[in-house]
């Protein structure tokens, strides 16, 4: 382990590649969000301010990740997840928000936001899983720890993330040499659960409606986004001065971000969005392949699942595809968790590329 | 151990993902981007705007005297009306509702609007209306409030009434768009941003409705109205203005006249009256278009307590009175108010000005030897005369001849009394500058040479070109009594403004008030008023006024009463115009509202005698 000289801009060594898409991803959610605001004053309220101000806390907290070792990553990764656990369960105490328990309220010590635990406990499990897996073998009280975790998110409940991180489970198992038979075994295992979650009536009423909804095809917000993708044509409507009426999508700044995204920057806006996204896959995959740490393979691969798996279950949801979720698009949705976590996303593969000595 | 085959098969797996999503955006954003704006551009949101409920108005004793109901009205949504299933709604609507038209059912069906308003509902079942909203889904109900003024007539001028908004009031009032109403007059109008609430909103999308904000209702008002007193004053008002018309040959008809009741010690208006007045109850049903003008024609919009001009005649002497006292200026070689002039009943002037020569007094035979006192009690315009020569031979054309004229601003004349309605006017107290501008803009109505003593002569018992209002008067004995102009107003929570403090003397309220008394005493102008009430009037006090009219138009009369001497609680101003001789007329209306403020029992209002 080489020691490493301290820099205002975390440690040695610094990839300028994943910093600079952290920024640029950043600076496109500010023009996006831009469109879609009438005044830009500096306010608390004034969703603009507030991203922007998210986005650059967001850029402490990567080089505040990129200060943690691997090595001591490593070490506290059972700590970290007892103490997620811990969180997802001090929710149950909390007072439900629009009927479900999913986020803390930091209003009453003078913050105006809310956070939500799940956003990190993702990468958490992430860790765990890398950290397990990459072990000889692993214990089947470490796979009884991702059920319980997975169950607290349920509860919330969370349909979306639920699903999300089983889907992520699921790949990092099959990223490892486990059988494909036991494999398929587990994941109808899990499949037999949710119906027997589902009639035990476990899951909301509203859930229930939005799937229904979906099934009929008549999911409003849905149609409207698809609308709203539409209208953008091939160059957008942020450069012309479009004669076409704004199309309302609720919640358009939030899940539904890529909406208005494809409607100001048109098709080639997307393309350009996705092919970012498509490079920085490629660039990891590099390291991926590079590096002899097990455990790094097993968190490199995680987390791109992870990120990877969040931006498909959003552009299938806003295209109509599955039914509402509530994932937010990486980088791109307004919201303090939301960047936070993609920032520790950031941070840990920066690091992974210092201690790699790949720095551009 | 790590399985980097099964990595890579992942990725592909995305990458198949990926490829396909991008083909579905190109699509959208290629193929289908044409039929997506003809969408869009029939997906225009829309607002329809729901009245908020307005504040309720209570009267003194809490008595509510205009109120808000909720009724429900049934709407339709135009945007779910189809060539298929009108025929329908048309049927069901001829079957539920059977009083509305063929006319009225077309009319409804051939609507631009989103919501077309079809009838309201209160007076129908709830399991009809019931029926109507499960099983059609075009309807709605939504609860709109209705305006009901108890009382009627009773307070038509002071909470004024509503109507539908124009271009200027939705610039001026931020909830008139919504409400698609506004306070036109009166309290409804002044108070229009508190009482009138924020409008509920329905956001269209289509033919759906995807966002709804419930009205938020006005606050309630509380008034420093009395019912019962205003029942009086009205009564007492239109007997006496009835008895005008039944004692004098007028060429008009006489049916204006205005009363207000004023608490002395807190500004507060307990009554005010003006009649003809009108049913503001109608406005809300809609008035019908002979009606309207009809009721135009006789002036009965306008609130004559605070929009009647009138000159005040004898009962603005006080101004002259009070100024006696303070500058000691009284008539030519006396020194004191107990000094006495003796009253030939007319007066002649060296003016050299071009001015009137003979000044005749309204008692040819005069009043013999008045003091001050006297003069008040006879109201004897030689004395007051006297104090204008005085005042004119002193000051005349200096700087200081306009003393009159500020001692009359002092006590609120020609400017607002600021009373919390709207549409207030100031009147005229005209001197020596206005007269030269009127040379200008109003040519003709004043002579060449300007002002003159004349006019002096004139303004100090209220005649010439002065006018006032019938609030400024009894806000301005108000002033003589407290030493403070206060804004006169009606809700009990307005914020009460200072318009300006005088110098009075204990002394000389307990003069004027004892001078008042004599007025309605033996021997005074408004005695033969009063003499019902028997030993009663000596704690009683006021003063006449009879001001003459330019033209054929009969004298206005004028009478301001003090309910009592010894405790003066209100100040009682009453206004007949062209109602004649003031002690006739409007002295025993003011006569029957004392009656009613003290709780003697009430006697009808009968001809007193003509004097001025």
């Amino acid at each position: 382990m080489i020691n490493r000289k301290i820099t205002i801009l975390g440690p040695e060594g610094t990839n300028l590649y994943i910093l600079l898409q952290f920024m640029l991803f950043s600076v496109i959610s500010w023009f996006t969000l831009f469109s879609s605001i009438e005044s830009i004053e500096f306010e608390t309220t004034n969703i603009l301010s507030r991203q922007i101000v998210f986005s650059l806390i967001g850029l402490i907290v990567f080089f505040l990740t990129t200060y943690l070792s691997i090595e001591n990553l490593y070490n506290l990764i059972y700590s970290f997840f007892i103490l997620s656990v811990s969180v997802l369960i001090g929710l149950l105490f909390t007072t439900p928000i629009l009927g479900v328990r999913r986020w803390y309220d930091l209003e009453p010590i003078g913050l105006p936001i809310f956070i939500q635990p799940s956003e990190f406990s993702k990468i958490i499990l992430v860790l765990f899983l890398a950290k397990i897996l990459s072990q000889k073998s692993y214990k089947l009280i470490a796979v009884l720890g991702v059920l319980i975790n997975l169950l607290l998110i349920f509860i919330q409940p969370d349909l979306g993330t639920t699903m999300l991180l089983l889907i992520v489970t699921s790949f990092m198992f099959f990223m490892s040499d486990i059988k494909l038979r036991s494999a398929v075994l587990g994941l109808l295992a899990f499949f037999l659960l949710f119906f027997i979650f589902l009639e035990m009536s476990f899951i909301g009423d509203y859930q229930i409606s939005r799937i229904i909804d979906f099934f009929s095809g008549d999911d409003f917000s849905q149609k409207q986004s698809r609308l709203s993708i539409s209208s953008g044509g091939l160059f957008g409507t942020y450069f012309t001065n479009s004669q076409i009426t704004e199309v309302f999508v609720p919640v358009q700044t939030t899940d539904f971000i890529f909406s208005l995204y494809s409607r100001n920057f048109g098709f080639l806006g997307g393309l350009f969005l996705l092919s970012l996204w498509i490079l920085f896959f490629f660039r990891v995959n590099r390291i991926i392949k590079l590096t002899q740490i097990e455990f790094e393979k097993y968190l490199l691969s995680g987390l791109l699942i992870l990120l990877g798996v969040q931006i498909f279950i959003n552009l299938l949801t806003i295209l109509g595809f599955i039914p509402l979720t509530g994932i937010p698009f990486p980088l791109l949705s307004l919201g303090g968790s939301s960047i936070f976590s993609t920032a520790i996303i950031f941070g840990l593969i920066n690091r992974v590329f210092i201690e790699n000595n790949i720095v551009v | 151990m790590f399985n980097q085959i099964r990595l890579k098969f992942t990725f592909i797996t995305f990458f198949i993902l990926l490829a396909f999503i991008l083909f579905d955006i190109f699509q959208l954003q290629t193929t289908e981007f044409q039929s997506t704006s003809e969408i869009i551009d029939q997906q225009n949101l829309d607002n329809f705007y729901i009245t908020a409920p307005r504040g309720e108005i209570f009267d003194a004793n809490g008595e509510k005297i205009a109120e808000t109901k909720l009724e429900p009205h049934l709407f339709i949504n135009m945007r779910k009306i189809t060539n298929e299933n009108s025929a329908s709604y048309t049927q069901i609507i001829q079957y539920n509702f059977p009083d509305l038209t063929t006319r009225e059912i077309n009319e409804i069906f051939e609507s631009k609007e989103i919501l077309q308003f079809v009838t309201n509902l209160s007076s129908i079942e709830y399991e009809v209306r019931n029926n109507l909203l499960t099983n059609f889904d075009a309807f709605l109900i939504i609860d709109l409030p209705i305006r009901n003024y108890i009382k009627n007539e009773l307070f038509a001028h002071t909470i004024g009434y509503l109507g539908i908004p124009n271009q200027d009031e939705f610039n001026i009032f931020q909830n008139a768009l919504g409400n698609n109403q506004v306070g036109k007059n009166g309290l409804e109008r002044y108070y229009e941003d508190y009482l009138s609430g924020i409008p509920g909103e329905l956001t269209f999308l289509g033919s759906e409705i995807i966002d709804s904000k419930q009205p938020i209702p006005g606050r309630d008002l509380f008034l420093s109205i009395d019912s019962s007193t205003q029942l009086v004053t009205k009564e007492s008002l239109q007997q006496g203005i009835d008895l005008a018309n039944k004692s004098f040959e007028s060429i008009n008809e006489i049916k204006r006249g205005a009363s207000v009741v004023l608490d002395i010690e807190t500004g507060n208006i307990i009554s005010m009256v003006s009649l003809p007045d009108f049913n503001p109850n109608k406005f809300v049903s809609g008035i019908s278009d002979f009606e309207y003008k009809q009721l135009d024609r006789d002036q009965a919009f306008n609130n004559f307590a605070i929009q009647g001009l009138y000159p005040p005649g004898s009962v603005f002497k006080v101004v002259a009175y009070w100024l006696a006292l303070s500058e000691n200026i009284f008539p030519e070689g006396l020194n004191n108010k107990d000094s006495k002039v003796d009253c030939e009943g007319s007066l002649s002037f060296g003016f050299d000005d071009g001015s009137q020569q003979v000044y005749n007094d309204w008692k040819l035979e005069g009043h013999g030897k008045v003091d001050l006192t006297d003069a008040i009690k006879q109201s004897c315009n030689v004395y007051f005369w006297d104090i204008a020569l005085n005042i004119w031979r002193n000051f005349g054309n200096t700087e200081g001849e306009s003393i009159l004229q500020e001692y009359s601003k002092e006590l609120g004349f020609s400017e607002k009394t600021n009373v919390d309605l709207p549409f207030e006017k100031v009147g005229i107290i005209p001197d020596r500058n206005l007269f030269e501008e009127w040379k200008i803009s109003r040519p003709g109505i004043v002579r060449e040479e300007g002002w003159l003593g004349g006019d002096l002569m004139n303004l100090i018992i209220g005649q010439g070109a002065i006018t006032t209002t019938p609030l400024q008067v009894a806000n301005a004995y108000r002033t003589l009594l407290t030493g403070e102009n206060l804004s006169p107003t009606l809700n009990i929570n307005a914020e009460k403004i200072t318009n300006n403090k005088i110098n009075v003397s204990e002394e000389f309220i307990s003069f004027l008030l004892k001078d008042l008394n004599t007025v309605t005493n033996k021997g005074g102008t408004a005695y033969v008023s009063f003499s019902i009430l028997g030993n009663k009037v000596n704690d009683i006090g006021g003063k006449t006024g009879t001001a003459q009219n330019a033209g054929d138009k009969n004298n206005t009369s004028w009478f301001v009463g003090v309910d009592s001497i010894s405790n003066p609680k209100y100040i009682i101003v009453t206004v007949v115009d062209e109602g004649g001789s003031g002690s006739a007329v409007s002295a025993p209306v003011s006569r029957r509202i004392i009656q009613h403020l003290r709780e003697y029992e009430l006697t009808p209002v009968e001809f007193g005698e003509i004097t001025e």
